[in-house]
């Protein structure tokens, strides 16, 4: 029989609106996760998939030295995954009498797997689009090789034994990489055409790649199939997410981004299930206290509410799921339209993360109202006033705080931004209490006087600090919640904007000979073309830390995974300088002094190879071995377009050693042509462009702009609800007093204005402290999370305070308005 | 013979001020079939009374047996079973629930009590208060007087052994008031209920066989109106 009442309730409350804040908060909440994870797992995926083009596939499996069995690419065929393969490695070319080193790039169709080549007939052109690859005999070269070997179209270079006519030139290949150091230019050649160099001996240098590309879902089955396979020494198996290149770093960030502003927009959406579920639980104490008057038993009245909660739930849920993929269909339209493509599917993931938000919310924010409410005593209807009791306040502070932590990690998958997010809240908290507390004490003065709309509102806030210190605690975080994202998407997404401004770095000059130094510093000035300090480079090898040898000095045979230090596995760039390069931030230790020598690590690299202050060093340049300590550590941003090291040494260690060097520079795309003629007197030099990468970068930020302009708008509309529905529920606490005001002759000028002055204060207030949380937060976020300089947001204090105050005034005098247009004796009996 | 006993029964409760007596010591019995009415001015501690009786609170000493039932003996879930079975209630401000319409608050407490065809017996109760035409309305669509109306229609529905009444025309004009207490002696009569109503009107309370009048928590006369 219970159930029927559950549902008659339901149906009823449905439709006459009792249930509407209910519902819509819990429909918000699955709404707002559901699209935000779909739009940001789609967007996320668009920008893989256009990432991976500088990848030239989803996945690379890089071997040193050695083939990968044949069976692992029989497996990847299984799984639907696309594969091809990309052998480099260094090589002479000899050209015109002229020789230099170039990168041997021999790959089988198919490549590449992702993104496309382009092809022109003159140097530094813009390409054409092209499928094909050199046919067997032929070779495509970058066009830096015309300066250095004096080449022309249709002649021919020697690689090794075999001999190759040049019929086009490399204008763009979509993995040309951002290794700047090593990248000598390329020379793409057909696999099979590998024997015939006779370059391949046991024991040469040479990088097998093996590209793969497919379905998301077929390259995770491939990858967890493959990865117990690998051994980690020689193999690496990587995404564009990996490696320290600003793309991917850029990536990196942009997920965090996403992930952090679809997190406040939860948050928010799940404050509102919060309110409303205290809301709910208080329209049904007169319901309770009637039915256990008529006999009801505590446990067939808990299993009639439990019902309606689990029912009222299910509906919205199911509300929330069809406004999600519809909100989420059209907003995807729209970016996609933005954004220039259609944005890939994603998969059922975020619906499940939905739904249980959903319950999660409703249910672990329904139970101690819940509870309370079942504990309301019959005696409430002949005392009116009778609450429950005998429940601690603490258990909902424990289950709320609890849940909204628990949907953050579950939701994030990190500690350290969902504490940092959190630990603001609880401060906002903290200090909420302390200043509702100071501020009842300074209005203790104010006193109960009808006239004067002022004193009202001020004894107004008095008479009810306790209830009020609840709607300022969830006004706060509205309005925190919608500063955070406000502030992420003006201050940090502009700091970010702002490392890559339009003039960034978007050419490496590398290979440049000490002599050619001076007149290349000249050349750039006297073109007005901002670039940056040239840096020596020598090539060498960390061996030993403190004494102990790292696994990459042993040679093959003695390797033995367990015995070695991990190291670099590969060769290094080192440089030397007097003073710390800029846009680097010394962490720890004290850059060189005259005459002692040192090094200067990268801090990830540090971490990586657990190296600190003090450890000692010992590198191999050339046939010379020498041991250094560590005199500092140093942040590199890799996302900035300078020639980044891991290791920087003090000038008196490599000064003699023979280096080439390096150097970025912007030139605007319209100069493009002047290239060749510019760099025409430096022939050993050779160019890498990165404009390319700049751009893809540039999309990413873009790509992370929409996500958060789409967040707010439901921030905007999560952080509506739970204003209105608390403004609603303080109004309907006033309804007495206002009541009696009026029968008292009160005029409603005089009584809205009480209001309006009462909700001022509390949104000024609630505004003040909001911001300050806010600031709380985006220190931790910005020092903790984003690795950025933190900074104070002055504008902020102005217009939380000034938000607050505005729209809790607003609608609170909306709601009073309604409420005295209505005639006193229709007051008095809904009082009743 | 005597269905409700009240032996020695007081209600302090505890304030700032410290323990206030609002009920001081009291004897008497109510017997089946028999309407009472408690009297006395306002704060004289009536409705407090009315609630120890119908087991919506505890006395602070003494007890109250219904039916030979010590009430002080049953936890919160057998009060409210007793209630289910044996009480019906009126309220001065009818206490509907808002969401249910006239006819579905009329069956709640038969639901409650898990019988059978609850609907069939409200609408014919509905039918008996004049109200088969509101069954769908819900309360704030009904006027004052058809709210109290459907109140009595629900306190009836499980054939109460007592029916407790809390000032039931206090809030309603006269004339509509007048119509309401008809009702509520015709129906009292038709049932065989025992009525206790607690009122400060006085023509209302010499409708009853006996008042009981409180003054400051303390029983200052009882007498049979003849």
């Amino acid at each position: 029989m219970w159930h029927k009442i559950s549902w008659r309730l339901l149906k009823h409350e449905l439709r006459r609106g009792e249930l509407t804040i209910m519902a819509a908060a819990v429909a918000l909440a699955v709404c707002a996760v559901l699209s935000l994870s779909v739009f940001s797992e789609r967007l996320q995926l668009g920008l893989l998939d256009r990432s991976a083009e500088f990848l030239a596939a989803d996945r690379v499996l890089r071997s040193r030295g050695a083939e990968i069995p044949t069976e692992w690419l029989e497996r990847a065929e299984q799984d639907d995954v696309a594969w091809a393969r990309r052998t480099t490695f260094n090589s002479m070319a000899f050209a015109n009498g002229e020789l230099t080193l170039v990168e041997v790039k021999a790959v089988s169709s198919g490549y590449p797997l992702r993104g496309h080549l382009e092809i022109a007939q003159a140097p530094y052109v813009d390409g054409e689009r092209t499928d094909m690859l050199p046919a067997p005999g032929e070779a495509w070269v970058q066009g830096s090789l015309f300066n250095t070997l004096a080449l022309d179209i249709g002649e021919s270079i020697e690689i090794g034994d075999a001999e190759f006519t040049v019929t086009q030139i490399l204008a763009h290949q979509p993995d040309a990489g951002f290794s700047v150091f090593t990248d000598s230019p390329t020379v793409l050649i057909y696999i099979d055409e590998l024997d015939r160099t006779g370059l391949i001996q046991p024991g040469s240098r040479v990088n097998y790649n093996y590209l793969f590309a497919g379905d998301p879902g077929n390259i995770q089955r491939f990858e967890n199939w493959l990865m117990p396979q690998l051994d980690d020494v020689t193999q690496r198996w990587t995404s564009i997410q990996d490696g320290d290149s600003p793309l991917s770093s850029a990536l990196n960030r942009a997920e965090r981004f996403m992930l952090l502003a679809s997190l406040l927009g939860v948050v928010l959406a799940a404050t509102a299930v919060a309110v409303a579920a205290q809301r709910y639980a208080q329209r049904n104490f007169d319901a309770v206290a009637i039915m256990k008057t008529l006999g009801g038993r505590t446990g067939q009245i808990g299993r009639i509410f439990t019902l309606h909660l689990l029912l009222l739930t299910g509906v919205s849920i199911l509300l929330g799921l069809l406004l999600g993929t519809a909100l989420q269909w059209s907003v995807t339209g729209w970016v996609s339209a933005q954004l220039g493509y259609v944005l890939p599917e994603g998969g059922t993931g975020p619906y499940v993360l939905a739904i249980a938000t959903g319950l999660l919310c409703a249910i672990m924010f329904s139970l101690y109202p819940l509870l309370r409410l079942l504990k309301i005593p019959p005696l409430r209807v002949l005392r009116r006033d009778m609450l429950a009791s005998g429940l601690a306040k603490w258990v909902h502070w424990v289950i709320a705080g609890g849940t909204v932590y628990t949907l953050m990690v579950l939701y994030s998958g990190s500690f350290i931004l969902s504490s940092a997010l959190f630990a603001g809240g609880i401060f906002a908290m903290f200090l909420l209490l302390g200043i509702s507390r100071l501020f009842i004490r300074a209005s203790r003065q104010a006193g109960m006087q009808a006239g004067s709309s002022w004193r009202l509102a001020m004894a107004g806030l008095q008479r009810r600090a306790a209830e009020n210190s609840m709607q300022m605690l969830s006004f706060s975080v509205a309005v925190m919640l919608f500063l955070l994202v406000l502030a992420l998407r003006h201050e940090l997404l502009e700091d970010w904007q702002n490392q890559l401004p339009d003039d960034a770095p978007n050419y490496f000059v590398v290979n440049v000979a000490p002599h050619q130094v001076e007149p290349m510093q000249s050349m750039f000035e006297r073109q007005h073309i901002r670039a940056t300090d040239l840096y020596p480079i020598v090539p060498g090898r960390l061996v030993a830390i403190n004494g102990d040898l790292v696994r990459d000095a042993v040679t093959k045979e003695e390797r033995d995974e367990s015995e070695f230090r991990e190291g670099f596995g590969r060769e290094l760039q080192l440089t030397w300088r007097r003073d710390l390069p800029a846009e680097n931030t010394l962490l720890r230790g004290e850059w060189f002094r005259e005459g002692e020598p040192g090094v200067s690590v990268e801090s990830q690299v540090a971490e990586r190879i657990n190296i600190g202050l003090g450890d000692e060093l010992t590198f191999r340049v050339a046939a010379d071995e020498f041991t250094v300590p560590v005199t500092n550590i140093r942040e590199v941003d890799w996302n900035t377009m300078q020639p980044n090291f891991y290791m920087v040494f003090s000038p008196d260690l490599l000064e003699d050693m023979p280096a080439t060097y390096i150097a970025s520079f912007y030139l605007p795309p319209e100069r493009r042509a002047e290239l060749y003629s510019l760099f025409r007197d430096f022939p050993q030099a050779s160019l890498i462009d990165v404009e390319d990468i700049l751009t893809q970068i540039r999309d990413v930020i873009g790509h992370v702009s929409l996500a958060i302009t789409f967040v707010m708008i439901l921030v905007i509309l999560a952080g509506a609800l739970v204003l209105v529905a608390q403004v609603q529920a303080s109004l309907e606490e006033r309804q007495q007093e206002l009541v009696i005001l009026r029968t008292l002759g009160a005029r409603s000028k005089l009584l809205s204005r009480a209001v309006t002055y009462e909700f001022v204060v509390l949104g000024a207030l609630a505004g003040l402290i909001a911001t300050l949380a806010m600031e709380l937060s985006i220190y931790l976020l910005q020092t903790q999370v984003f690795n950025m300089q933190p900074a104070l947001h002055l504008r902020f204090w102005i217009l939380g305070p000034g938000l607050g105050a505005l729209v809790v005034a607003v609608l609170g005098w909306a709601v009073c308005w309604r409420m005295l247009r209505q005639r006193t004796g229709h007051l008095i009996r809904n009082l009743a | 013979m005597a269905l409700i006993q009240v032996q020695s029964v007081s209600r302090n409760v505890v304030t700032t001020q410290g323990e206030l007596q609002i009920l001081q010591p009291m004897d008497f019995t109510i017997d089946a079939g028999e309407a009472v009415a408690v009297v006395g001015a306002s704060g004289s501690g009536k409705s407090t009374l009315l609630s120890l009786m119908a087991g919506l609170d505890l006395p602070s000493s003494g007890h109250i047996t219904i039916d030979n039932v010590n009430l002080s003996e049953l936890d919160e879930e057998q009060r409210a079973i007793l209630r289910g079975q044996k009480i019906g209630f009126i309220f001065q401000s009818f206490l509907l629930i808002q969401s249910l319409t006239a006819l579905e608050n009329v069956m709640l407490p038969a639901e409650l009590a898990g019988s059978k065809h609850p609907e069939q017996q409200a609408r014919e109760l509905l039918k008996k208060v004049g109200l088969e035409e509101r069954l769908t309305h819900y309360p704030n669509q009904l006027s004052g007087g058809e709210q109290q109306r459907v109140a009595i229609a629900r306190a009836f529905i499980g054939r109460p052994q007592i029916l407790f009444a809390d000032e039931p025309t206090g809030n309603l004009d006269s004339k509509t008031g007048e119509r309401i207490e008809a009702l509520l002696f015709e129906l009292n009569r038709e049932f065989g209920t025992t009525l206790v109503m607690v009122t400060h009107d006085n023509s209302l309370a010499e409708r009853c066989d006996r008042i009981l009048h409180l003054d400051g928590g303390v029983l200052t006369e009882q007498r049979n109106v003849a």
